[in-house]
This record gives C-alpha cells, sequence and structure tokens, in this order.
C-alpha cells in the first residue's frame, strides 16, 4: 500500500475556493476516483464529486488531477503520483462550479442538444483509429443495405471543453465535443451546416489540439474539427 | 440558452503551459509570437517614416539601432516571424484535415527550424550588419 | 441558439486570414533574404533603400507585402478579442477601430513607398 496526499479543491455555495489535504492509503493499482470515494467514506462526507459507471461509461467523473483533464476512474493512482506524492484534484474548468469538485455540465448539454448529438450512429462514422472494427457476424440485418450501428464514442464528459483554451475565454463557442458531433453526422442537415459555419462554429478553433490530448473516449475531437473545417471551406468555395 | 458568465481571470490559461501537451504549446507560442508581431509592425512601419524625412534623420537612427540590444530584439522578432509563419503552415494543412496526426511532429520541425533559421540571421547581423 | 448572427468569426474571414498567412510567408522570405543577405548594407543606409526602390518590381511587391499584413494582423487580432466574447456593442467599436486603423495604415504605407520611390528622382 501507498501513503499519498489528495489536495483536494473544496467550494462551497459563494464561499472562494481553497484546498484541503488528506492522507489516504491506497493500493497504486487503484484510481485517483477509489482514493476520493475513500476520503468521503473515512474522512468527510461532506466533500461532494460526481461518478456512477466506474469504467468510462458515464463520463461523470471528470476532474484535473495535477492540472490535468483526466476521467478518474480510469486514471491510475501509479501513473500519476509516486509513494509518498501529493496528489491535486481539482474541477473541470470552463464550467460553473456546484460543489468541491462538481461542475454544471448544463452548458455542454445544452450544446449536445443543440447540434442534434446521436444516441448510435453508422459504424462507418467511427473514429479513424477504430476504423477496423469488425460488426458482429452473428447479428441479423433487416436488409442487405443496412448500416451496422454503434454508440457513438463521446460519453459527454466535458473534459474536451475544460482542456479548451478558447472556451476558456469564451463560454458560447461550441467548442470540441459538439462541433464533433456534427461532423459524425455529416452536413447534409442544413441547420448542422449553419451551426458548424457560425460565428460559435469550426472557425473560433486555434488549433492547439488539446481536445484531442486530453479525450479519454478515443473521439479524436482536435481532428473530426479540422475535418469539419475541410468540408464547410469545399462548400463556402463551392468545391463540392 | 442561459448565457455563462465570461471570466477575463481565464485570460492567462491562454498562456499557461503548465499542463497543456504539444499542441497547447503550439498555441501559445503561436499567440505570443502573434501580439509580439502586431506590436513589432505597426512600430516598424512607424519608425520607416523617418525615410522620407530625408537621409539624415534616417542614417542617425540606424546608427543608434546598431547596438546589441536593438539587434537582439531584432533577433527576436525574426524568431516569432518564423515560427508564427512556419506553425502557420502546420496551421494552414492542419486545417483542412492534413496530416493532423502527425501534428506534433510538424510542431516540432516548425520550432528547430525557426531555431535554427534564427541562429542563421544571429551570425549574419552579429558579424555583417 | 439557431437564429445567432453570422457577426463574429466568419468562413471568409478565416480564410482570408488563412490564405494571406500563406503569401505573407513567401514574400517574408524574399524580404528577409534581400535585407539580411543581398543587400550590400543590408538596407541599413538612406541611399541604398532609395535605390532599392526604384525598381517598380520592388514598390509592387512591398505594396502587397503591407496591405497583406495589415489585413493579417489586424483579422488575427480580431480573433484573439473575439475570443474574450466582448458585448455586441463593444464588438462593433472594435470592428470600427479595425476598420479605419486599417485603411490608414494602409494609405500612410502607400505614401511613404511613393515618398521614398521619388526620393531617387
Amino acid at each position: 500500500m501507498w501513503k499519498i496526499t489528495y489536495r483536494v479543491h473544496r467550494q462551497k455555495g459563494n464561499e472562494p475556493p481553497h484546498y484541503e489535504t488528506f492522507q489516504v492509503e491506497v493500493d497504486p493499482e487503484e484510481y485517483v476516483l477509489d482514493g476520493v470515494e475513500k476520503i468521503w467514506a473515512s474522512e468527510d462526507r461532506s466533500l461532494t464529486f460526481r461518478h456512477a459507471c466506474h469504467h468510462s461509461t458515464c463520463g461523470a467523473c471528470g476532474m484535473r488531477v495535477n492540472g490535468v483533464e483526466k476521467l478518474t476512474c480510469i486514471t491510475k493512482i501509479k501513473d500519476v503520483v509516486q509513494d509518498g506524492g501529493t496528489l491535486t484534484v481539482e474541477p473541470l474548468r470552463n464550467f460553473p462550479v456546484v460543489s468541491d469538485l462538481v461542475v454544471d455540465l448544463g452548458p455542454l448539454y445544452r450544446k449536445m442538444a443543440a447540434v442534434q448529438a446521436p444516441a448510435v450512429h453508422a459504424l462507418s462514422m467511427t473514429p479513424w483509429e477504430g476504423q477496423n472494427i469488425a460488426p458482429p457476424a452473428d447479428i441479423p440485418m433487416r436488409s442487405a443495405d443496412e448500416e451496422y450501428i454503434r454508440l457513438p464514442d463521446c460519453i459527454e464528459c466535458g473534459i474536451c471543453i475544460s482542456a479548451c483554451p478558447v472556451a476558456a475565454t469564451d463560454p458560447e463557442y461550441f467548442g470540441p465535443a459538439p462541433l464533433a458531433a456534427i461532423q459524425i453526422q455529416g452536413l447534409d442537415k442544413p441547420e448542422l451546416l449553419a451551426l458548424a459555419d457560425s460565428q460559435e462554429g469550426v472557425w473560433r478553433c486555434h488549433s492547439a489540439f488539446e481536445c484531442s490530448a486530453v479525450c479519454p473516449s478515443n473521439v479524436d475531437p482536435g481532428r473530426r474539427i479540422m475535418d469539419l473545417r475541410r468540408q464547410v471551406s469545399a462548400k463556402r468555395l463551392k468545391l463540392a | 440558452m442561459e448565457p455563462q458568465k465570461n471570466d477575463p481571470k481565464n485570460l492567462w490559461d491562454w498562456f499557461n503551459p503548465k499542463g497543456r501537451n504539444v499542441g497547447g504549446w503550439a498555441f501559445i507560442l503561436n499567440r505570443i509570437a502573434a501580439l509580439g508581431l502586431v506590436f513589432y509592425l505597426y512600430l516598424h512601419l512607424f519608425v520607416l517614416g523617418k525615410l522620407a524625412q530625408g537621409p539624415q534623420v534616417f542614417d542617425q537612427f540606424i546608427a543608434t539601432a546598431k547596438s546589441p540590444l536593438y539587434i537582439l530584439g531584432e533577433l527576436l522578432v525574426i524568431a516569432a516571424a518564423l515560427y508564427h509563419g512556419l506553425n502557420g503552415v502546420r496551421v494552414l494543412l492542419t486545417s483542412f484535415n492534413i496530416g493532423v496526426p502527425q501534428q506534433k511532429q510538424m510542431f516540432y520541425t516548425a520550432l528547430l527550424l525557426s531555431v535554427l533559421g534564427t541562429l542563421v540571421f544571429a551570425v549574419r547581423m552579429f558579424t555583417v550588419h | 441558439m439557431q437564429s445567432t448572427p453570422k457577426t463574429g468569426e466568419t468562413f471568409w474571414l478565416w480564410f482570408t486570414k488563412i490564405i494571406s498567412g500563406a503569401f505573407i510567408l513567401f514574400i517574408l522570405a524574399v524580404h528577409l533574404t534581400v535585407n539580411h543577405f543581398l543587400a550590400p548594407e543590408g538596407l541599413l543606409t538612406h541611399t541604398e533603400v532609395v535605390a532599392y526602390f526604384q525598381n517598380p518590381l520592388v514598390v509592387f511587391m512591398e505594396a502587397i507585402f503591407l496591405f497583406l499584413l495589415v489585413l493579417h494582423s489586424l483579422l488575427g487580432l480580431r480573433s484573439i478579442l473575439l475570443d474574450l466574447r466582448p458585448a455586441e456593442k463593444s464588438r462593433r467599436v472594435i470592428d470600427i477601430i479595425i476598420i479605419l486603423f486599417g485603411v490608414f495604415v494602409s494609405l500612410y504605407g502607400l505614401w511613404l513607398l511613393n515618398a521614398v520611390r521619388t526620393m531617387g528622382s
């Protein structure tokens, strides 16, 4: 077992934020979220944080670990701190803090709704890295030209928005996840083209690619924004 | 949609390299270079106005501008221009989804070429003019 | 959200910024090579500068360079300011200042080019 120090961002109501430290005994193979739960269970029941599935499906436990956005349920303690070291845990940036480590992801959800982010999409729209995912052979298809569908990779955790330097100063910019959701659907719907091409759309990205660096779910939003840019440019230049 | 409050304090997030990745550094350097170059461009145009005031005014100014401090400043401008331009090529290509998976290597290349180019100009400026 | 007017960043402004940047990089290479490597005095004497600008091709290149730089720098500056999410009113003021400044600097640059060019005749 390791003895490490958790330095936790605390903030209730309108009070100014402060940091509180907790000594925690952990197995280095455990995850950052496990340590946070231990603090809650045995040290301070007033510590608030979000989590549900513990296996990177729900997207609830996004936090900043030592200043970097992480999905804490899949971030191993041994990968971010050494025995005897200190681990700083903070809420995501660029969202209003509700309490301690909990932020209001409402602005992201409203943007995802505005871009009609799909609950499922065709397998062919899977991220570039996963294009060789083989469809399960034993699933019956209704017709020969019907496409296999899958859940989108985006778990709407808000980590990409937290890492985006443009979102840092402009909350109205759509940001990585919503623009990636447009790219996955293509630009056939005129309302999606209008949103991608709007003043909150693809032209605002400054190519820092921080979103792709921190995305825990293989969405690669940076590349999708760039591809969206290529598509919209082609349309505006009447090349497509 | 209920508008979110803009926090100008976050301006620091544009420039803070802590926790940033390779693409983030590229953006930070690009923005710093951009702001520096905008300032230099208009200063440069203003100073060049001395050309219209005749040979005496201009040549006298150049004489003062040949000090090492001015040359260092000028080298900084050259470094910023080279980096901003070469990283601009990276931004242009990736903006049309060309080479996005290689964006880190492109950044390192732009940085390396900028450093080398600046060194070449430094040698030239300190030895010739 | 759908009704947001396209008053901030737009495709054409972004595209102009990208394309002008590409041309600037090209002319900058010429500009730096001439100033620091080809000109015997490094274009650091009044006489040499005036002589250099007797070539109409140089005057043309420098005029285009100036125009592209003003365009690119002001569009870029505007993008940075837009990242700060100015209120609609402030954004209009920013736009007016940027346009007036751009026109003024372009005219000043052309006047200066002509002044230097005619000093040689």
